[in-house]
């Protein structure tokens, strides 16, 4: 709650933020971490190390030491009770949060609020500069802000160090979600009127926006028995002209899989969205990884064509909804959209444009006057894509099966009408590999050093380039079309000498799926390794500064 | 006018000659669609994996032959998305109580106004004659179940309409594959219900289980008929049943009424209906 609203204020006043979310397996309470990084400038990623660290309980902090490793800078603000002595490196300030809250609320639980009030004195956050924020809009409590006054008070009281923000280049108010909410908002501007979950961690957040976006809209909204049903559900939706969508994680995408080849093989489009998690099975079910690669290209029995498509930023979480939309329509396809648990649970505050932007959305292709009384729904066609009736399209009745079937759709167990539904359902889908847009290159296309990073990684592989001040030394391809590969990532990996892929999951899923697409520079080296932690910097530096030596 | 003709496509059905599936394409095809006055393209017909599932191919509605047990999950998404159309789950006794079983509570309690219909042929005939959840427990030896000769069903059947009762189904119904017109009449009683509609129909295989099964269920059937006595076969005439299909407690007695010694056809039980 502290970071929310300490990330709420600083988006009023126009910082750029990004917090990620820390938590474990408990119920309710249990330690929790977050760690803010502001910028006044851009969305940026949080230091490895933070300048501030508010710490309620070393105890806690422990479990979480690995994504909130202190620095020799660091400024720590303890509770004046901490049982631990301190083992700290840097300046720490003993403060006496839960005694003030008692003090002045009457109860203790509003420490977090004495802390909010400290950190907006120490960081100057507030609109005049004199250290009063405006609190409207953020519904606070009358003890909350008892709690932040005095907390407020306290920094006058203490001499803390300078470390003042910079007042944000554009004051303008940034808007505050994570990357869940903002696929769900996609997929509702892109014409998603059906949707059906089933709960799961890290993607539970999707379900709740779908069905409150929903809901005002008159669509249709189904929490099914399992993931079995709610892509099974959505198949049925499909059928009927809905764009559908189902979310879900590693185990429940699991489970969609049989949905997903039928999906492929009866050309039904819809569209899957998997925040991955730490697997294989259960995992850690609250900590990112990438390690559903493989099963979003090759997942199921059969050669089942299929499209995966991968964000790696919050615009892009929207922008790549409405792709995969348009996709799933016009070419009648199964789309699965990995997100991670990074991507779609950290709290961002940015502008709020890239929400607002249309993309075209083209509707499948469908019978016209002349197919009546003589249509088929396979019928073989120059882009192999078959216009598709609407069930409950008068005059267009048709059956469809996961039999290998004909241009009729009439089951067939012959060797040839196999081989043309193979190339029907896999040619249909080239034009995709002229999709260069979807495939990112930064810095000089002339570098003959490259990097590849995909989905939240590819923050960090970024930012960390930046930081090394690498950006003309090497360039950067982050694909968001993974399969079918477009061309653009081909010719990226053959005119490097040197290449690096840099992947969050132990065996290299990514690297090995280029390897089957293309040729890879003798040079390749790989940083792999699974979730449990997100890449810091520091980690990335070494592998990076190597491919450039 | 929508004609009998109307409904049926040129394909020719993989069934069996003398398979109860073929009542179940008459009842529809001829019957139950044509009376019905549901023009083609209204009607949405999904089915899962076995011999029955064949049905969506041979009836010109709109069809999906789908996946093992999903039929009843993949009619209600269509249901859900277009309100208008005149949906059928249609599976065997593997489909909806094995692979699928769990779905079916859930179908229930939401009640969405689709009819299921479960063509009981009390074992797996596609993949030729495995034992089936609704397969009879039998002493060892007894009939000739080629396949189960050696390792005859061990674990007690499946009862649909037990499982349909206890689960609190909005209509529940039992026809046999013999008596086409009371088929017929009881899946147009499903269909104009408003809810979720389950149907069981009799029809044991005629390859895979022995012919006793089928005659014994045919000739000990008796029919339940509003308002009047139910015929028990160990009820004392003191203690006899008034048929109520409205009473949800008789219906879940009826349940209990073993199905191979007493098969009882038609509405076991008609609960309210959705507003």
């Amino acid at each position: 709650m502290l970071g929310s609203y300490l990330q709420k204020v600083a988006a009023q006043q126009g910082y750029f933020s990004q917090m990620p979310r820390y938590y474990g397996a408990q119920i309710r309470g249990g330690g929790s971490a977050v760690k803010l990084g502001l910028d006044a400038e851009r969305l940026s990623l949080p230091k490895d190390n933070p300048d501030i660290l508010v710490c309620f309980n070393w105890e806690k902090y422990f479990e979480f030491e690995l994504e909130l490793p202190l620095g020799a800078d660091t400024v720590v603000l303890q509770e004046s009770d901490s049982s631990r002595e301190n083992i700290l490196l840097g300046e720490y300030f003993r403060v006496d949060f839960s005694k003030i809250s008692q003090e002045v609320t009457g109860s203790s639980r509003n420490k977090n609020m004495v802390a909010l009030g400290l950190l907006m004195g120490i960081l100057a956050i507030s609109n005049d500069g004199g250290g009063k924020a405006d609190y409207q809009g953020l519904r606070m409590s009358k003890h909350h802000l008892l709690a932040l006054e005095a907390g407020l008070d306290l920094f006058g009281q203490l001499s803390f160090p300078d470390l003042r923000l910079s007042p944000a280049e554009d004051r303008a108010d940034k808007v505050v979600l994570h990357g869940n909410a903002v696929i769900a908002r996609a997929a509702i501007s892109a014409g998603c009127r059906a949707f059906f979950g089933y709960p799961i961690t890290p993607a539970s957040e999707i379900m709740e926006e779908m069905q409150q976006g929903l809901s005002q809209r008159g669509g249709v909204f189904l929490q099914a028995e399992d993931e079995i049903s709610s892509a099974a559900l959505a198949l049925g939706a499909s059928l009927t002209g809905v764009q559908p969508m189902s979310s879900t994680s590693g185990p429940g995408f699991d489970l969609m899989t049989e949905s997903m080849v039928l999906a492929s093989a009866a050309e039904i489009p819809m569209v899957i969205v998997d925040v991955q998690r730490c697997g294989p099975s259960t995992g850690i079910p609250s900590k990112t990884e990438q390690s559903d690669l493989n099963h979003a290209i090759y997942g199921g029995h059969g050669d089942a064509s299929r499209v995966v498509i991968a964000p790696y930023d919050i615009e892009g979480c929207y922008r790549l909804v409405m792709e995969s939309f348009d996709i799933a329509q016009y070419f009648q396809t199964p789309v699965i959209l990995l997100s991670d648990q990074w991507l779609g649970q950290t709290l961002v505050a940015t502008e709020y444009e890239f929400l607002t932007k249309d993309y075209p959305i083209r509707e499948r292709k469908r019978p016209t006057g002349r197919d009546l009384g003589d249509y088929h729904r396979y019928q073989l066609t120059d882009d192999f894509i078959s216009p598709m009736a609407d069930v409950g399209s008068e005059g267009l009745a048709y059956r469809t099966t996961g039999l290998t079937h004909d241009e009729s759709g009439e089951p067939a167990f012959d060797f040839k009408t196999h081989q043309w539904l193979h190339e029907k359902t896999w040619q249909k889908l080239r034009p995709l590999r002229k999709r260069d847009d979807l495939a990112v290159v930064f810095g000089k296309e002339g570098s003959n050093k490259g990097i590849i990073a995909w989905g939240s990684s590819a923050q960090v592989v970024l930012e960390t380039v930046k930081d090394l001040g690498l950006q003309d030394e090497v360039k950067v391809c982050v694909p968001e079309l993974i399969h079918p590969l477009p061309e653009r990532i081909e010719r990226f990996l053959k005119s490097t000498e040197r290449l690096l892929v840099v992947e969050m999951n132990y065996t290299g899923q990514l690297h090995r799926y280029l390897r089957s697409q293309s040729e890879l520079p003798e040079q390749t080296y790989t940083y792999t390794r699974p979730g449990g932690r997100p890449f810091s910097m520091k980690e990335l530096a070494e592998p990076i500064a190597e491919i450039t030596r | 006018m929508t004609k009998a003709a109307v409904y049926r496509t040129r394909l020719r059905p993989i069934w069996c000659p003398g398979c109860g599936n073929f009542a179940l394409l008459d009842a529809l095809t001829r019957r139950v669609l044509p009376a019905l006055g549901i023009p083609s393209h209204k009607a949405f017909i999904v089915s899962g994996i076995g011999c029955s599932s064949r049905i969506p191919g041979y009836v010109d509605t709109y069809g999906f032959n789908s996946i093992h047990g999903r039929a009843v999950i993949i009619a209600q998404g269509a249901k859900l998305a277009k309100p208008e159309l005149t949906v059928l789950a249609i599976g065997g006794d593997g489909d909806f109580f094995s692979i699928g079983a769990g779905h079916l509570p859930h179908a229930v309690r939401r009640n969405i106004d689709i009819t299921c219909i479960m063509i009981n042929n009390f074992v797996y005939a596609l993949t030729k004659g495995q034992i089936s959840p609704t397969a009879p427990h039998l002493e060892r030896g007894e009939g000739q179940f080629l396949s189960w000769e050696s390792y005859p069903p061990v674990d007690p059947m499946l009862d649909m309409v037990s499982y349909s009762a206890s689960t609190g189904a909005s209509f529940i119904g039992q026809g046999i594959a013999t008596d086409v017109p009371h088929l017929s009449w009881l899946i147009e009683q499903g269909i104009k219900h408003k809810g979720f509609s389950f149907i069981a129909v009799l029809t044991p295989c005629i390859n895979f289980t022995p012919p006793y099964l089928f005659n014994a269920l045919r000739e000990k059937a008796s029919y339940l008929r509003e308002g009047e006595v139910i015929k028990l076969q160990e009820a004392a005439p003191e203690d006899s049943w008034i048929h109520d299909p409205s009473d949800i407690r008789l219906a879940l007695k009826l349940a209990q009424v073993p199905l191979l010694e007493n098969p009882l056809l038609g509405v076991f039980f008609r609960g309210e209906e959705k507003g």
